[in-house]
């Protein structure tokens, strides 16, 4: 044991850089991984984020009978309960904006947002007092006008922003006032959907009594320091109010689920991209480990021909590197953990964050325990090699067999190229095992970059590509029945300069045989103005009866294109052809949609509910919902169409980090790379200062060897990287019901950005070991050269 | 012995016993106990020739000393000695021709010989080695010429090694 | 000694010119001892059916055209490479068929090896380098550094210590090797070309500690290119196309008549330079 230390400790004093190298970039790598995993509990899980941050209750109480403070006080007493929020007095009314509406649950609130469920204010200001205290990121001055901060989700559907003027009508006595708007806030309830449960905003005690007054109605929250405690606490607090008087109890599992959405998606990338990037980290570590062994064959034989066993060997590098990894670890998780949440930006506030959300502590022990493992696994192999080499110090053990030189090369060398750059090229593709698994190492975290860049691509086109991932339309237009329709309605809609086309469109909902859910049937245009459907394979229904459908629906009722589905809408039976695909990002994707003129046929009566309008690509769509408001008055009801892009926004943030894992690991096979590339050609130093090479020539030589081999690399990685994130990307729509055909590739200057500084990072890490390694002395003794 | 004792005598006249401590002196134990008889053979030759000029010396009680002095033409011939390069016999012909002839003759195993003849040289090597330690490291001529010998030797093993080979 | 009997497979083993060895247990034993090297292209037999016996405190020279197979039956003997067939026996004990582990065990206390390059490992110093069999056998830090100490006072390498292998010339670094195999004092010394690549002051260094650990009562056994350290063996074996062809003992007075110049006492040269007329 005594000298396998011995000989462990002198091996450290001797490569310290390396050492310190090792242990730098497991470090690095595992804090970008902790990050990364930081971020996406952030991204993914919305609800959670905001709950955390908002110290939100986990039960709200809507009583109808008033509640007060020695309420508030007795409940806080419960066992298990930390926080009270309110008891707040609520009252109902309608909010009117750009010709939205929208039903409202409004709250009474102080002009300090309350410390339990504190709303986050995330634009404009909170509430001020009348005498002038402000609150919010923007202290403005406090107006007579009685203000209000709405809910995000309810704001975005009534497109108002901090200071736009909105209508209130009272439902008590329909009567309307102008409220300004302070501000848009972010709480861990229920978001609003038109049609589905009022939505929240906050208003002063006197804007309330305005509105509704002498309402008795109240809202208390909980919050429990045991979430799972939730029904027994739920049942003392009703108990305590008295059960006649709880109107409804809404607990945390029901507002998550609803919030929930379909993040399956995101959350399988993530896996994917996170366990795929610890693969590529183990992968880098082995071949550091096996080039450092490779350098060390001589060395070995030695030790072994003087008495260290096979398995000390293994041992001591085993040790070694272990201590390193485990360092590494350590050093990491450690920076995250005390300093994460420092880092300025959205990653500050997610690491700062995740330390609260469940799990943490596992994710924080598991991920660093998970890549030490691999690691150990990865060096265990590259130690058990080493134990393999034979006691014999022998002379021809890593020689090259030579190849000769190909025609095309010394053409090339007839031609005048640089013979720096013809030696390179050879040395870079020598065509041995060897050689080829550096190739495919150091192209595997560029395949696995490319692929996020795809993923990355793909989310993007959502935002600014919607034509293409199946959201063509990019406003909905509800016109009030009894207002203008048919022809007149066509008409003003078309009138903005922005608008290329209005469809009619209808939504219903369908039984099909089989199935106890139901699944939607849309009818969207006419045979004379055909929609524009976002068609993935087959054609858009052109003739009667025809229709295309969601990858959901197909799944979900096992039939391909070309075959009859037969369907109740409405009470009545409707057979359709389907004849494409689309893509269909909302609902699971089960969704099947024809021609308006489809389903007039089977019930005249069916008018069109709602009109898409399909935008010019550079049209502005808030300036033509201006004006179409304008237009319309009061009767026309627009809103944005649906567009998944809001909750895949933030998926590009972990993307980008993941991205920096897997340049970090690139970086290290490079390092690698170019130190293997300086060690064999320092080899042939002696024969290639024979043969007429300047030092420089020498050292250009290397360098461009590593370089061309990363170029290679490259190559290999970004080509394979554009396939497989395809194939991913592709899959993952399928999978979701959104169906295949939304993957974007990512455009070619970011693919060449990828390329140059693969190159780049190669040519930089050999330059320096190599013209210090053309410099060196040469040793007239025949051991250096060997 | 003709040639060395010319120029030892370029030094200046000497008689026969002189001569040969100088010799001794000279190659140290590279040439011990030179043989006296032979020098004065020798040196009488070289009068004969004309090299040499000898002149008797008067010594009481003892028969005349001859002293020798260098003459023109043994100064010449010095002159040319030294001009001249040399070539020594190659091939220890004696040797190689036990072994060609051996298997023609079938009266002798050719490896047999060849590994007689090696042991030989080893034998003689490490004599040589012995010697080589035994005399005064200063003496550069002495330990020059020991080397020069053991280096002829290794040259005579690896031909026999070549032999082997060759012949097996 | 194994050389006094029957003739092995494949060609005569003349018989030794010494009496029968002393008594007592060899240190090693070989019998049939096979080796075949298979790379690309044929097979190479570098050791055919060799057998071979040293005796404590014997220094052994093998001497041979180079390919012969000399290194490789070095390397047989010490446990670096596995033998194809035959048995070898180290001080009584059996050891042909151990396995990679046990040797190294049995280096580090037995057996002491020189190579022509690569002796040492290039990362550690002087000094550790030279404890590190001692501390390999169980020997506690302290007494590995006392005979560290020693022996490279005896080698004159005082001063030393703190040096890497780089820094050292091509003896230097032979003497560190040979430091560093004898600091467990082994029963066998292993010696490949030690001199093989020193030029000839080098040379006759490491010939003069050979022979000085030789008269302390070192077996060794020495393979080598050069007639003079073959000369300073006591017994020198011939090796030919893997086959010993001779075993020659060399001290003792030399058999049978001879023609040359003439020898003095106790077998002497008494001329090296010929003075003819």
């Amino acid at each position: 044991m005594r000298a396998t230390v011995r000989w462990a400790r002198a091996d450290l004093r001797a490569h310290r850089g390396q050492a310190v190298f090792a242990v730098l970039a497991s470090a690095g790598i595992i804090a970008s991984l902790l990050l990364a995993v930081a971020l996406s509990s952030y991204a993914a899980n919305p609800w959670q984020r905001i709950f955390t941050q908002s110290k939100g209750a986990h039960v709200w109480l809507h009583t109808q009978a008033g509640a007060g403070q020695d309420d508030a006080a007795a409940l806080s007493r419960i066992d298990g309960v930390t926080g009270v929020a309110g008891p707040y007095r609520t009252g109902r009314a309608v909010l009117e904006a750009h010709g939205t509406r929208a039903q409202i649950t409004l709250r009474a609130a102080p002009d300090q947002p309350p410390q339990i469920a504190r709303p986050l204010v995330t634009a404009g200001r909170w509430l001020t007092a009348p005498d002038g205290r402000s609150d919010g990121p923007s202290g403005a001055q406090p107006t007579g006008q009685p203000e209000i901060v709405l809910e995000r989700s309810l704001a975005r559907v009534l497109w108002a922003e901090p200071g736009d003027t909105i209508t209130m009508i009272g439902a008590a006595d329909s009567s309307s006032r102008t409220v300004r708007v302070a501000g848009i806030a972010e709480a861990a309830e229920p978001g609003y959907r038109p049609g589905g449960q009022p939505g929240a905003g906050w208003v002063l005690p006197a804007t309330l009594d305005l509105v509704a007054p002498g309402s008795a109605a109240r809202s208390v929250g909980l919050r429990l320091d045991d979430p799972g405690d939730t029904d027994f606490t739920v049942q003392r607090a009703v108990t305590l109010l008295g059960a006649d008087r709880v109107s409804q109890v809404v607990k945390w599992q029901q507002v998550r689920a609803e919030a929930g959405g379909d993040d399956r998606l995101l959350g399988q990338l993530f896996a994917v991209f996170g366990l795929g990037a610890l693969l590529a980290a183990a992968l880098a570590a082995s071949g550091a480990i096996s080039a450092r062994v490779r350098g060390q064959l001589r060395d070995i034989a030695i030790l072994k021909a003087v008495g260290f066993t096979p398995a000390q060997v293994v041992r001591g590098f085993l040790v070694q590197h272990l201590a390193f990894a485990l360092l590494g670890a350590a050093v990491g998780t450690a920076a995250i953990a005390l300093l994460g949440a420092r880092i300025p930006g959205r990653i500050g506030e997610a690491a700062g964050l995740w330390q609260d959300l469940p799990g943490h502590g596992a994710q924080l022990l598991g991920i660093p325990a998970a890549a030490v493992l691999l690691i150990a696994a990865a060096t265990s192999l590259a130690a058990w090699r080493a134990g393999r080499v034979p006691p014999v110090p022998v002379v021809r053990a890593v020689q090259p067999s030579a190849v000769p030189m190909t025609p095309l090369a010394r053409r090339a060398l007839g031609l005048r190229v640089p013979p720096a750059l013809v030696l390179g090229w050879r040395a870079a593709f020598q065509r041995r095992p060897r050689t080829l698994a550096a190739l495919a190492r150091t192209a595997l975290p560029l395949l696995m970059i490319t692929a996020a860049l795809v993923a990355s691509a793909t989310l993007d086109a959502f935002r600014s590509r919607p034509a293409e991932v199946g959201v063509p339309a990019a406003l909905t237009v509800r016109a009030e029945s009894g207002a203008v329709a048919g022809e007149g309605l066509q008409r003003l809609l078309t009138a903005p300069p922005g608008v290329v086309a209005a469809h009619p469109g209808v939504e219903a909902a369908a039984l099909v045989p089989g199935q106890t859910g139901t699944i939607t049937v849309r009818g969207l245009g006419t045979a004379a103005r055909p929609y524009p459907f976002s068609i993935a394979e087959g054609r858009a229904p052109a003739g009667p009866d025809e229709a295309v459908a969601g990858q959901g629906l197909l799944d979900l009722l096992n039939v391909r294109i070309g075959d009859w589905v037969r369907m109740t809408v409405q009470g009545r039976p409707q057979i359709l052809h389907i004849v494409g695909r689309s893509i269909e990002p909302e609902a699971g994707g089960r969704v099947v949609s024809t021609t308006l003129d489809t389903l007039q046929e089977r019930d005249a009566d069916i008018r069109p509910d709602f009109h898409h309008l399909v935008l010019r690509p550079d049209a502005d769509a808030s300036a033509v919902r201006a004006a179409l408001a304008g237009a319309g008055g009061g009767a026309l009801d627009i809103r944005e169409t649906a567009n998944p892009a809001d909750r895949l926004e933030p998926a590009q943030g972990v993307i980008a980090a993941l991205v920096g894992v897997l340049a970090l690991i690139g970086l290290t096979e490079l390092l690698t790379l170019a130190g293997t590339g300086v060690r064999d050609r320092g080899r042939d130093l002696l024969a290639l200062k024979a043969i007429g090479l300047t030092p420089r020539q020498i050292s250009a030589t290397i360098v461009a060897a590593a370089g061309f081999t990363a170029l290679a690399a490259a190559a290999l990685g970004a080509g394979l990287g554009l396939l497989s994130g395809h194939w991913l990307v592709e899959a993952q729509g399928r999978a979701s019901g959104i169906g295949a055909g939304i993957a974007q590739l990512p455009s070619a200057g970011v693919l060449l950005t990828v390329v140059v500084c693969a190159v780049a990072g190669a040519v930089a890490a050999a330059a320096v070991p190599a013209a210090r390694t053309a410099h060196r002395r040469l040793a007239d003794s025949l051991s250096e050269t060997l | 012995m003709r040639l060395p004792l010319l120029a030892l005598l370029t030094r200046g006249p000497a008689h026969g016993y002189e001569l040969k401590q100088d010799l001794e002196k000279l190659l140290g134990a590279a040439y011990s106990q030179p043989n006296v008889g032979q020098i004065y053979v020798t040196l009488g030759r070289l009068e004969k020739s004309g090299l040499i000029a000898g002149e008797d010396v008067e010594q009481s009680g003892r028969p005349n000393k001859r002293t020798y002095r260098l003459t023109e033409a043994g100064h010449e011939a010095v002159l040319a000695w030294f001009d001249e390069t040399n070539d020594e016999p190659r091939v220890r012909d004696e040797f190689f021709m036990k072994i060609a002839l051996a298997p023609e003759s079938g009266l002798a195993d050719p490896i047999d010989l060849i590994n007689r003849q090696r042991r030989h040289y080893l034998r003689t090597m490490r004599d040589l080695s012995k010697l080589a330690a035994s005399e005064d490291r200063d003496n550069k001529v002495s330990q020059l010429l020991i080397e020069g010998a053991m280096l002829h030797l290794q040259a005579d093993l690896d031909w026999l090694e070549r032999c082997q080979e060759e012949l097996e | 000694m194994s050389d006094a009997a029957a003739a092995g497979p494949g060609g005569g083993i003349p018989a030794g010119d010494a009496p029968s060895g002393a008594g007592g247990v060899p240190i090693v034993r070989a019998e049939g001892l096979t080796k075949t090297h298979v790379g690309e292209g044929a097979p190479v037999h570098a050791v055919r059916g060799v057998d071979l016996a040293v005796q404590p405190g014997e220094f052994v020279a093998v001497t041979g055209p180079s390919g012969a197979g000399k290194s490789t039956l070095l390397h047989l003997l010490g446990g670096l490479q596995r033998p194809d067939g035959g048995r070898l026996w180290l001080d009584g004990r059996r050891v042909d068929g151990y396995r990679e582990a046990r040797w190294s065990v049995l280096r580090r206390r037995s057996i002491g090896i020189v190579f022509q390059f690569f002796n040492l490992v290039s990362d550690l110093t002087v000094a550790d380098n030279v404890e590190l069999p001692a501390l390999l056998a169980g020997a506690s830090p302290r007494d590995a550094r006392a005979s560290r100490a020693e022996l490279l006072a005896e080698l004159g390498l005082e001063g030393r210590e703190r040096s890497v292998p780089g820094e050292l010339s091509g003896g230097e670094q032979q003497r560190v090797a040979l430091a560093r195999a004898l600091v467990n004092h082994p029963a066998l010394l292993l010696a490949d070309e030690p001199a093989g690549s020193l030029d000839s002051k080098g040379t006759r260094e490491v010939l003069r500690l050979l022979s000085r650990f030789h008269q302390r009562g070192q077996t060794i056994v020495l393979v080598t290119h050069d007639a003079r350290m073959a000369g300073a063996a006591d017994r020198v074996i011939s090796f030919f196309d893997g086959r010993i062809t001779d075993d020659a003992r060399l001290d003792g007075p030399e058999p049978g008549p001879r023609r040359g110049p003439a020898r003095g006492p106790a077998g002497s040269v008494s001329h090296v330079v010929e003075l003819r007329d």
